[in-house]
């Protein structure tokens, strides 16, 4: 297949058709594209379900999800159960409703403090001379070095057994990734030549943040969001299945997952329902995302910054390359 | 170093003497950034057990025997009574000749429970990054080589639908298909190597698949992505024109250029493998690390905690080092230095 076969067969890059009217307004039709995009329609119908689940979830649940039912157990899908009954009988899909809440409210926390601790600095970093930002790199380069799952379970034996607590260490463990896209993204236009000619002009560094660099800075901050989100939800589910944060008649999603497991021999599809649950969100979350960078950046995949830096921190000319990527 | 060990194009290589001040920077700048790195980390592992409001030496002595003397001779004998920094230091420099101390309530050396669970995850992490370099290094190579075939679009789409597969579903359906329903393989346990290899590796490698399969979509994804670029350079169309095989085209010339980010999405996934394993654990209910982390986090045995934490970051570090050192040979230039 010829190349131009493929580059057609994509949506957002077909062309938009002849007979509309030259759009004046070329940033307003870029998000026309966008919204266009089945898959962003699809995401967003997707996220706007969760967002009503998680605000809504235990009051529009059809039955109580404590309510345990001695006559109803392991009931596969039906009129009265729609999603099934658990080992005690208890409604699956309203316990899975009413689980929302908890579980994208601490994964938002995660990402509200990982966005917070993450591009403050990132963007701060850049203004602020070359030994901050050595040390703002060390302290990035360590942190990414601590895998999330075994730092939010230490966090719990120190500071208690709690979801709320456990999420803090997975947003302090996100800020690296927010740190390093904030910093590139920000040296990418904080060396760009309008902003010399606005410094020349007598403009102060935070007339140059806020107006020149931040606006620019924000669609890559966005993305980001969108993917950490994702982590963050994947987080949660996987710490509530291991049973960290949540005292057990408590619903949440990755309770409802490890609970299936242990009686895999009575009802084998049962785990696929929150399984599937997680995996759609997360996917909605990564398609937006996808869809945002894929315009920005059609057709590429940036190139992965190794973990671990050894040199290029401290070579000049990587900043240029990296800024480029991001 | 002898004249004759030099690069063949010894007409493009650097001064000797300047070589070895380029390497010598290196090597300084690469310590430079390292030492913080291994200080911070560590440190932050150790001050989590400050951070907790238990008492330790009320915990050991228990409700009964906790008069104020008893728990100030016994802070005094585990090191509690200096400052943090103090206290981390000693820590330290006893975990670099490998005592991570002991746990506060079996009082078993905690390097000791550690190299008892080592063995389980390391398998498994190990025969994942195998699985994820043979199954993402090959769709993603097919998937370039073919490009806009179907197989390359059911990679792409293969792709996205495994990254937002959580490991533990992926384990979980592993074991319904495989176990539950089709009893090929065994759903639970560990038997190590010694005991009999081929049980070893029934055991291991549904838990290694599960957790290789998001590695090896990113892997996938990464090496497309790089091949596709890297075919249509002229270097490439070259040597096809000059006659070599294209299976040698695509090997030495195309993948060697192109395998850069692959090797780096691997080093930085490396810490989601590692979560991974845990969850791998809890599916499976094999006796590694993380139950070993969720027991004493149960309990706030801090020794022990701290250790895994130890142990597990500097498996980060060293995976990442090894992946650099990789990075370095595989763009290495002529004068031997690398990028």
């Amino acid at each position: 297949m010829s190349r131009t076969e493929l580059w057609e067969s994509r949506p957002l890059r077909s062309k938009p058709p002849e007979s509309k009217p030259r759009d004046s307004k070329p940033r307003k039709r870029k998000g026309r594209t966008l919204l266009r995009m089945p898959s962003v329609w699809i995401a967003l119908a997707i996220l706007l379900g969760v967002a009503v689940l998680t605000v809504f979830g235990s009051t529009l649940a059809p039955q109580n999800p404590l309510t345990i039912n001695a006559n109803a157990l392991f009931q596969g899908p039906g009129a009265h159960h729609l999603l099934g009954t658990d080992y005690l009988g208890r409604d699956v899909l309203s316990r899975l409703m009413a689980g929302t809440r908890l579980s994208v409210l601490t994964a938002l926390e995660a990402v509200g403090i990982g966005l917070v601790l993450g591009t403050i600095p990132g963007v701060a970093t850049v203004f602020l001379g070359r030994g901050f930002d050595f040390a703002a790199n060390r302290v990035t380069d360590a942190l990414m070095t601590l895998p999330y799952i075994f730092f939010a379970v230490a966090v719990t034996a120190a500071l208690g057994n709690g979801l709320v607590q456990a999420m803090v260490p997975v947003g302090i463990l996100l800020a690296p990734f927010f740190f390093r896209i904030t910093r590139a993204a920000t040296l990418e236009h904080a060396r760009a030549q309008y902003v010399e000619a606005a410094e020349l002009m007598g403009a102060s560094k935070l007339h140059v943040v806020r107006v020149h660099v931040l606006r620019k800075v924000l669609p890559t901050i966005a993305v980001t969001t969108a993917s950490m989100t994702a982590a963050a939800l994947l987080a949660v589910s996987f710490l509530t299945f291991l049973g960290i944060g949540v005292q057990p008649p408590a619903p949440t999603w990755g309770g409802v997952l490890s609970s299936d497991l242990d009686y895999l021999n009575q009802a084998p599809w049962a785990p696929f329902i929150p399984g599937l649950l997680i995996a759609v969100t997360v996917g909605a979350l990564n398609a937006l995302a996808d869809a945002f960078r894929d315009r920005r950046t059609p057709g590429m995949l940036a190139v992965p910054e190794p973990l671990i830096r050894t040199h290029s921190t401290l070579e000049p000319a990587d900043d240029d390359r990296q800024s480029q990527v991001a | 170093m002898t004249v004759t060990s030099l690069p063949r194009t010894a007409g493009a290589t650097a001064p000797r003497r300047r070589r070895s001040r380029i390497v010598l920077a290196r090597l300084g700048g690469g310590l430079a950034v390292l030492l913080p790195i291994v200080l911070i980390s560590t440190f932050i592992s150790y001050s989590l057990g400050a951070l907790s409001n238990s008492d330790p030496a009320a915990t050991i002595l228990g409700q009964d025997a906790a008069t104020p003397a008893a728990v100030a001779r016994l802070n005094r004998a585990l090191g509690l009574n200096h400052p943090l920094i103090v206290q981390y230091w000693n820590w330290l420099t006893q975990a670099l000749h490998g005592n991570l101390g002991r746990s506060y309530f079996s009082q078993i050396p905690v390097a000791q429970s550690i190299g008892q669970r080592l063995p389980v995850d390391l398998s498994i992490a190990v025969l994942a990054i195998i699985l994820a370099v043979i199954i993402g290094g090959g769709a993603g190579t097919l998937a370039a080589v073919y490009r806009g075939s179907w197989f390359d679009r059911g990679v792409t789409l293969a792709c996205s639908a495994a990254s937002t597969l959580p490991a533990f579903v992926v384990g979980i359906i592993l074991v319904v298909l495989f176990a539950v329903t089709a009893h090929l393989l065994p759903a639970n346990g560990y038997v190590g190597p010694s005991t009999s290899v081929p049980q070893w590796l029934a055991h291991i490698i549904l838990p290694a698949l599960a957790l290789s399969l998001a590695v090896s979509a990113d892997v996938a994804r990464q090496l497309r992505t790089s091949l596709v670029e890297v075919l249509e350079q002229n270097y490439i169309v070259g040597a096809k024109v000059r006659g070599l095989p294209y299976r040698r085209v695509l090997v030495r010339h195309a993948l060697r250029n192109a395998a850069g980010p692959a090797l780096t999405i691997l080093g930085n996934d490396f810490p989601l493998m590692l979560a991974g394993a845990v969850a791998a654990e809890a599916v499976f209910s094999l006796p590694g690390l993380g139950q070993l982390l969720l027991e004493s986090a149960q309990t706030r045995d801090i020794p022990v905690v701290q250790g895994l934490l130890l142990v597990v970051s500097s498996f980060v570090i060293v995976v990442n080092l090894i992946v650099n050192v990789t990075l370095n040979w595989l763009y290495r230039t002529d004068d031997g230095i690398g990028t």
